[in-house]
């Protein structure tokens, strides 16, 4: 192999790769009671208008865009700007018009209220 | 690239790009399994790594900033000594009252995590937020810490 053909190889590679943005699941909770699923995930950073939120075909999906970081001289950089998303398949009879989402302190909680039908019932038992 | 190997190991630039395209290769393993070089990849949440920070240095003064989901300014104390700033802090994480747990992702963390910054600081002027789950930290770097501009004059 001739000189020249090392010294490329030897050569740093290219830092093009570490630019990409990452897509990161958030770690999520999932809860249930009589009137609700309750679905709360960890997106530090993200601000609600680069929440979207969207229920299809029994499938939930939440994403969001993180921007934080500009262009700015790191010492150290352990996060960065990234793409939050999860997919959650949820159970038929969720009343998709009142599902409502509110974002505190960097933790999403997604409300999921079932329909009349899925609640439980009381059923009353009558003397004969 | 064994066929080079048989050229003998006294050439050592030839064993050392020999290692270095090992290292490449191992590099592109990783790039298919993970999508990008490993160590760019957010690490997990877990206790051990808990808050994720990043420090910026900005010519006058230092920035950190941490990732803190759930947590408010009441939660996070700081503490600067010299050239040590530490970020304590606690995160509850209960199931609502009355509901049944499917998934319990997010973990309870008590946490403490010193940092050695780069250059001394001046603690009076040190100022910290949390916003959607991110502290920052403003630390003024301390006078003899920031650079000076210096005149040059002519010798004569």
């Amino acid at each position: 192999m001739s000189r020249q053909a090392v010294q490329m190889k030897t050569q740093p590679r290219s830092l093009v790769g570490s630019e990409r943005r990452p897509t990161v699941a958030p770690a999520c909770d999932v809860y249930e009671n009589d009137e609700e699923i309750l679905v709360i995930a960890d997106v530090p950073g993200v601000t609600s208008d680069s929440l979207t939120i969207n229920l299809e075909k029994s499938e939930l999906t939440i994403a969001a865009r993180r921007d934080v970081s500009k262009d700015q001289p790191f010492v150290t950089k352990e996060y960065r700007d990234c793409d939050f998303q999860r997919r959650f398949a949820v159970p038929g009879g969720i009343e998709e018009d009142k599902i409502s989402a509110d974002l505190k302190d960097g933790v999403l909680s997604v409300h999921l209220p079932k329909s009349e039908a899925l609640k439980p019932r009381q059923i009353a038992v009558r003397a004969g | 690239m064994l066929t080079r190997w048989n050229n003998g190991w006294n050439d050592f630039d030839d064993v050392f790009s020999a290692m270095s395209e090992l290292r490449e290769r191992m590099d592109r393993v990783f790039d298919e399994a993970f999508g990008g070089r490993f160590w760019d990849q957010p690490l997990p949440f877990s206790a051990a790594t808990w808050p994720r920070a990043n420090l910026v240095d900005a010519g006058s003064n230092l920035i950190l900033t941490a990732e803190v989901p759930g947590l408010s300014e009441k939660d996070v104390q700081l503490t600067l000594n010299q050239d040590v700033l530490t970020i304590r802090g606690e995160r509850n994480v209960q199931a609502p009252e009355g509901y049944t747990v499917h998934r319990q992702e997010r973990s309870a963390v008590k946490f403490s995590r010193s940092f050695a910054l780069p250059c001394r600081v001046d603690a009076e002027r040190t100022s910290a937020t949390v916003k959607n789950g991110i502290l920052t930290v403003m630390l003024e770097k301390a006078a003899e810490a920031k650079a000076r501009q210096i005149a040059v004059k002519s010798a004569n």
